[in-house]
């Protein structure tokens, strides 16, 4: 006999989830409380859609500056601690015992200095997505072959066509690894934020539904968050194996650089 | 540069970052009541630190860290060697890690909360979920680290798998090993963190957010220190003996 | 008007030599004080001459030609390529083929091979033709699409030289190209090497570590000692042209590797 496939056992188990989903409180083997049955928290979460779309623009919002100060104010400082060797030295290590920290502890201090509005959620993520983008563009520039400077050089390249056609496109998978992970943790920083201290947005929603233990909309924010995270990591999938064309066996350099900037992602 | 030259400037560096943290409050340049001055939290931590609340809380974060530690990675190293040992099963769960990072672990609080109600067990509960994770990837990642020409010469000298167990996998993951443990420490306490500060009566977590809710911010400062100080040390500690254990390979 | 055009001063002052070193010493800064590296270095390549270096590993020979292709930049001495000097890399008179590694893994064997027309904003049109031309010449026509990782060991070298000749330089700079390869291809890449160079007529210094490989290819094989590098023989290689795999069977050939050989077992 032989065994289905990786593939196929996956979907058997996550369509087994979502019919245990279904089956555990119908049967009255979990209290509907602690798992209200898949189709009633659809039902809910499309009766109440416009309140959940609202919440899910907001923190849309607030994800999408986050990424945008993590990503550039990342990538730029990545690239000049990889590019220089005496601030590497002096600060890459401080960095990475800088990263043992928790940062959620700072979250208190970002609601203190700028209100429980986007501002400090926005704050919060940023930081919280900085790091690894700033730590895999560092080590992206600082792991290029030297081979192909040499080569460029040799084919007289001056150093803004070094930069442009040989440094930034060498970089390029590592720094999109940096990029992928800080997008995601962009997400959890927000979506964490919201839950602590907020009034707006889908963490709100999840911790509001759950002061008042109405379950069916808690799990209703936690499908949407889901959703969101998932799109976001198939959309920068989809974005690296365009972008990555040339990149020997796509999938096994993928899954192994997946391996190294998801030990970052803490949360 | 030289080694004392790279301490020298490290720690002007952070003599400046102190001294304006210090000087930019008391001038006036940015507002006291948002950014108290460094002495004023040095002198507020030697206070909460003499105080029997912030001890007991102290305890009980530690407590709670320590036994999701000690639950999260036996667990996660038994179920990441076994994803290493067998093909299938790792070929079925791997990639369904990848997508568990990065999804927000954190909406899965108030299930716990549901479960465990808002004490001790599901500080516990929470960190060993947010943990367990990573230790799986770290651990499948570390057998599959072991060079199999290593394990080939082994067996071709009659090792029995006993001994290669003890003389070839052992030390070969050693240091990755070691690096589990560092990273799987950092997960833990940002679990039991955010676990405390979103709804609890307990631990520094709570405190620190209460503290933050309240306005208290030389309080909060000196908290914030506290906790950053003991992450940093044991992140510190592991990576010494990461060193030692890695001197051997290039 | 084309014997118009070859009366012209300029053409006419092309030197006879394309490679003229004089005096050559490098030392570089060690960790216990500096070190020679190389010292005595003077060489002459007429145009049109295929010259190898061999040596010892740690002799200097890809430093010295290093220094050929401007990429470093010696202590003492003069180094003129097409009789001028050189100091900083000018692919117009040297392109520089390396060991292996040094094709960038994000363009097509086309877009590698029409890089440096792209470092001096050649239009588009133009780039292309020359490097599907190159491409054609090095006997990979039909292959530009690929990216590097879908091509053989021996045709990722193919490309490279492609590369070092698209801006039609007098001086072809080698650095073990064939280091990498197995044994056959490497053969056949010799082979291809000498048909190329005879179709383009280019000055060629080429290193490598195999005495077989310097003897079928070279005019001309240098020996260079053991650290400071100094020329210590040069030894003229008379087989008849073209080479054929049959000439490594015979005594003249074995007679001229073993000479070699016993210059380099003689170094320290």
């Amino acid at each position: 006999m032989t065994r289905p496939s990786p593939r196929t056992v996956r979907r058997l188990i996550g369509l087994m989830l979502l019919v245990a989903w279904e089956a555990t409180p119908r049967l009255g083997l979990l209290p509907e409380l602690f798992l209200p049955p898949l189709s009633k928290t659809l039902a809910v979460l499309w009766s109440d859609r416009s309140l959940y779309g609202a919440a899910l623009l907001v923190t849309l919002y607030e994800v999408a500056v986050a990424m945008l100060i993590a990503c550039g104010v990342g990538i730029l400082a990545g690239a000049i601690v990889g590019g220089v060797a005496t601030l590497r030295n002096l600060l890459l290590p401080v960095f990475s015992s800088l990263y043992a920290v928790p940062i959620v502890i700072l979250y208190p201090i970002f609601t203190a200095w700028f209100g429980i509005g986007s501002e400090s959620k926005i704050a919060f993520a940023g930081v919280y997505g900085f790091f690894p983008v700033m730590l895999s563009t560092a080590a992206g520039i600082r792991t290029i072959d030297e081979q192909y400077l040499l080569a460029a050089r040799s084919m007289g390249a001056t150093l803004p066509q070094l930069i442009a056609r040989v440094i930034i496109p060498a970089s390029i998978p590592t720094v999109l690894a940096g990029l992928r992970l800080g997008g995601a943790l962009t997400i959890i920083g927000v979506v964490v934020s919201e839950m602590l201290t907020s009034a707006s947005g889908i963490g709100y929603l999840v911790t509001m539904n759950r002061t008042i233990l109405d379950s069916p909309r808690v799990f209703a924010a936690i499908i949407v968050v889901l959703v969101m995270s998932v799109a976001f990591d198939i959309l920068v999938r989809t974005i690296e194996r365009r972008t990555l064309v040339w990149q020997t066996a796509g999938r096994r350099t993928s899954s192994a650089d997946a391996a190294v900037p998801a030990r970052l992602a803490t949360a | 540069m030289s080694r004392a030259a790279v301490i020298l400037i490290r720690i002007a560096i952070l003599a400046v970052f102190l001294g304006a943290w210090e000087v930019l409050p008391r001038a006036g340049i940015v507002n006291p009541m948002l950014l108290p001055p460094f002495s004023t939290v040095l002198l507020t931590l030697g206070e909460i630190l003499g105080r029997a609340d912030f001890r007991e809380a102290m305890a009980v974060t530690t407590a709670e860290v320590l036994i999701a530690f000690v639950i999260a990675v036996p667990l996660g190293g038994a179920i990441g060697v076994l994803a290493a040992e067998n093909e299938y099963f790792g070929a079925i769960f791997k990639p369904m890690l990848f997508y568990v990072f990065s999804i927000p672990k954190s909406i899965f609080l108030p299930m716990f909360i549901l479960v465990f109600g808002i004490g001790f067990q599901q500080k516990v509960a929470y960190a060993t979920f947010s943990t367990i994770f990573i230790v799986i990837m770290s651990a499948s990642a570390a057998v599959e680290s072991v060079k199999s020409d290593y394990v080939l010469v082994a067996q071709s000298y009659g090792a029995t798998r006993a001994q290669i167990l003890r003389r070839i996998y052992i030390p070969s993951m050693m240091p990755i090993l070691l690096e589990t443990l560092r990273i799987s420490m950092i997960f833990n306490f940002t679990g039991v963190m955010i676990a405390e500060m979103y709804a609890s009566r307990t631990g520094v977590g709570h405190m620190i957010a209460n503290w933050g809710e309240n306005f208290m911010l030389p309080q909060l400062f000196a908290g914030v220190i506290v906790l950053a100080v003991a992450a940093m040390a044991f992140n510190e500690l592991v990576r010494t003996l990461e060193a030692r254990c890695s001197t051997w390979r290039s | 008007m084309q014997h118009v055009a070859q009366l012209n001063p300029a053409v006419e002052a092309a030197p006879a030599a394309a490679v003229e070193v004089r005096d050559l010493g490098h030392i570089y800064a060690g960790r216990d004080g500096p070190v020679p590296a190389l010292s005595d270095i003077s060489l002459t390549v007429p145009t049109g001459r295929f010259v190898v270096i061999v040596g010892p590993s740690g002799c200097g020979k890809t430093s010295l030609l290093m220094m050929l292709a401007g990429l470093r930049t010696q202590t003492s001495g003069t180094i003129m390529i097409d009789g001028r000097p050189i100091a900083t890399p000018d692919p117009s008179r040297v392109g520089v083929v390396f060991q292996e590694a040094s094709l960038f893994p994000w363009l097509t064997a086309v877009e590698n091979v029409e890089f440096p027309l792209v470092l001096k904003h050649a239009p588009r049109d133009e780039r292309r033709g020359r490097a599907e031309a190159m491409l054609n010449l090095v006997g990979l026509s039909g292959f530009g699409g690929r990216y590097p990782h879908e091509l053989s060991g021996g045709m990722k070298q193919r490309v490279s030289i492609a590369r070092g000749l698209v801006q039609d330089p007098p001086v072809l700079l080698m650095d073990e190209p064939f280091a990498a390869l197995d044994e056959q291809t490497r053969m056949t890449m010799g082979h291809e090497l000498l048909r190329i160079w005879s179709q383009t007529s280019k000055t060629v210094v080429f290193i490598t570590h195999s005495l077989t490989e310097a003897v079928y290819l070279a005019d001309e094989v240098l020996v260079m000692s053991a650290r400071p590098g100094r020329i210590l023989d040069r030894v003229p290689i008379d087989l008849p042209r073209p080479r054929t795999y049959k000439m490594m069977a015979t005594d003249v050939f074995g007679a001229l590797r073993e000479r070699i050989w016993q210059q380099i077992r003689s170094t320290p």
